[in-house]
């Protein structure tokens, strides 16, 4: 199946990564940022200066102590921060020798064995379920998974070049996938060769068009639309590879490939590194002169950090910029309380790739009409589909952390 | 993390810019009195903005200049300075500023201000056809320009000038005399196709163009007569305060087909 998506718009940026892998890339530290687990509340399970292998368990959700936050290299724990109400702040590991732990995979997958491997060695929080974007409960079960196989973001890596070495791993995966869901697994990729086979539930959909085509908010709009009661789950294609080397070596194997670009890089180039590789490594020798801002994920919607971000599959780096305040030049006592307006423009209509009016919805989420929002379908929507038309607005409003506040707000309704 | 470049700020100013051409038309047809007028008529509601922006923490925008070209051109009369500043006051404020400033108001400070000058000031002389061809010609590239920034809604110049047409047939007049009329074409661009004002949903985009033009038609084949500023004004003025409406029937149908379609 092919979908065109008409909307959409070309952000031109210039460093486009060469799609092609550079492996030797290395980082002395991994770890993991706040900021990704801002809805969890941890229990760590490690303590600093502690030796870790990879797959080994560094923290869970206290709520659902059965979610494992497993390490992505061997080392030893560096750093462990807590924020605010016990929340993690950030906690590093310095990469040195080690093994890495073997988990037991079945024979015979079944439901349960399959999701206490998921859990066991940390794939599971690879998940996001649709509505609200939360690690889904163990034990529940979504009417189809979404495997995102395509990247529109400006300068992103193709996920077809990221996969190209691991294709039996990607159908060793997409095979445990359909034990976790009755319904159909998409494989929502790039116009092309399709990236698996076809099976009864297996379906490779062909998605084209500019930014937001890539986006699984716009696959699940199209495919399976979300309304009241449905759930569906979400997970990137190199996740799935990740599970799928996890079945073939009893191993977590939590490499991924990222595309390291944008106008401040010298060698603008994917890299295999791994998940979670501390963004002062990565970018270590490969700046231009000046000052640069460093973002883990796209321009649109990156965010600055000390570590790759959990679904993030790229690093832009962009020159700094000084942060725009406007109506500098007039006198103080002009305080200027007032957020900025949403003026319709035709930008703001080609940002969101879904059949919902996007200036009403733009307009409730930032007078924090709930009510509205749900009325207009935020509910199918998280923040990444918000990332454009936040960037089409021109406006300094965060939309997508409106629509996080507005989400969190409709959850704890229901 | 980057912004796009269409900031409020930046459309505002693309807006004041496509002003440019009809503004410098009129300073040439009508001399230097009314240079004089938009600049005085800028002024007055740049102060209004002030005072908001000092009380009430309201953002700034150039958007004045919508209105100070909109009552040269579009109602030359001999207007007494208090009668000018007074509707100037009235469309401003209670147009606009009270809702919030700019982008969030919804009616035009223009078409408010207008409004109350034809309701209140009718001996001024506002029924002669006002605007000249070659105002109609400069409104063209400030059309083409703003529908290429994506500003002004090509949907909604459409349905408009659709709705025209149809009631200039229905009226078996000559749509040919509409050309020729500076007034249509400065109210469909900067008037009816205000982008706070106008419907906000596509759908919308089009019956709201579709409301505005059959009323002009309306107004100036039925009432009015051909070109007058009232009919313009008087339709973008019924019809933005429709816009609302219209954009909340769009999405209730679009509710209705979605229930109906999950069963």
């Amino acid at each position: 199946m092919r979908i065109s998506i008409r909307q959409g718009l070309q952000v031109a940026l210039p460093g486009t990564p060469e799609q092609r892998v550079d492996p030797g890339k290395q980082v002395s530290s991994v770890g993991f940022d706040g900021a990704d687990f801002a809805d969890i509340r941890c229990e760590i399970m490690v303590a600093e200066g502690d030796a870790v292998a990879v797959g080994s368990p560094l923290f869970r959700d206290r709520k659902r102590p059965d979610i494992l936050f497993t390490a992505p290299a061997a080392g030893i724990v560096e750093r462990i921060a807590l924020g605010p109400r016990r929340r993690l702040a950030s906690l590093e590991l310095r990469v040195g020798t080690g093994k890495a732990v073997r988990f037991s995979v079945p024979a015979a997958p079944a439901r349960d064995s399959v999701q206490h491997l998921l859990l066991e060695s940390g794939l599971w929080t690879a998940f996001r379920a649709r509505p609200f974007g939360r690690i889904p409960d163990p034990g529940s079960a979504p009417e189809a998974i979404f495997v995102t196989a395509i990247d529109t973001y400006p300068l992103a890596a193709d996920p077809k070049v990221a996969l190209q070495d691991w294709r039996t791993a990607f159908a060793h995966g997409i095979d445990l996938l359909t034990i976790l869901t009755e319904g159909p697994v998409f494989i929502c990729q790039a116009p092309g060769e399709n990236l698996v086979g076809e099976r009864s539930k297996v379906r490779c959909v062909q998605f084209a068009g500019p930014h937001p085509a890539g986006l699984p908010g716009t696959h699940i709009h199209r495919l399976l639309r979300l309304r009241p009661g449905r759930r569906v789950w979400q997970i990137h294609c190199q996740d799935v590879v990740s599970i799928g080397r996890l079945l073939e070596s009893g191993m977590l194997a939590p490499e991924r490939v990222i595309s390291l670009a944008g106008p401040g890089v010298r060698r603008p180039r994917l890299v295999r590194v791994p998940a979670g590789a501390s963004l002062d490594d990565l970018v270590a020798e490969e700046l231009t002169e000046g000052g640069m801002q460093i973002l883990s994920g796209p321009a649109i919607a990156g965010r600055e950090g000390l570590f790759l971000g959990r679904h993030h599959w790229q690093v832009t780096i962009l020159p700094y910029q000084q942060p725009r305040r406007g109506h500098d030049w007039l006198p103080s006592f002009f305080a200027f309380k007032q957020t900025e307006p949403v003026i319709p423009s035709e930008a703001l209509e080609q940002a969101l790739g879904l059949d919902i009016p996007v200036v009403p919805l733009l307009r409730a989420l930032s007078v924090g009409d709930v009510e509205t929002a749900t009325r207009l379908g935020c509910l199918e929507l998280l923040e990444e589909d918000l990332a454009l038309p936040a960037y089409a607005s021109g406006s300094r409003q965060d939309f997508p952390s409106l629509l996080r506040s507005t989400l969190d707000s409709l959850e704890g309704s229901i | 993390m980057i912004r796009g470049a269409w900031s409020p700020d930046t459309i505002a100013w693309v807006i004041v810019a496509a002003l440019l051409p009809t503004a410098t038309v009129a300073v040439l047809e009508q001399g230097t009195g009314a240079a004089l007028r938009i600049g005085l008529s800028w002024t007055v509601v740049a102060a209004w903005q002030l005072v908001f922006g000092i009380v009430r923490g309201q953002r700034l925008y150039p958007v004045g200049a919508v209105t100070a070209v909109a009552v040269t051109v579009l109602a030359p009369g001999e207007l007494a300075l208090w009668q000018l500043v007074l509707a100037l006051t009235f469309g401003t404020v209670v147009g606009e500023l009270i809702f919030g400033g700019w982008g969030r108001n919804f009616l035009g400070a223009a078409v408010v201000t207008l409004a109350f000058l034809f309701f209140s000031f009718p001996e001024a002389g506002h029924d002669s056809p006002a605007a000249s061809a070659a105002v109609a010609a400069a409104c063209l590239p400030a059309a083409a320009g703003l529908v290429v920034a994506g500003i002004l809604s090509w949907r909604i110049v459409v349905g408009a000038l659709a709705g025209l047409l149809a009631l200039t047939a229905l009226a078996g007049a000559d749509p040919g005399e509409l050309a020729v009329q500076g007034a249509f074409a400065f109210g469909l661009v900067f008037l009816v196709g205000d982008p706070v004002t106008a419907a906000c949903t596509n759908a919308g985009r089009w019956i709201y163009g579709a409301l505005a033009g059959a009323l002009m038609g309306l107004f100036a084949w039925g009432a009015a007569g051909v070109g007058a500023p009232q009919a313009v004004v008087f339709a973008a003025l019924i019809a933005s305060i429709f816009a609302p409406l219209i954009d909340h029937a769009v999405i209730a149908a679009k509710d209705v087909a979605r229930s109906r379609r999950n069963g």
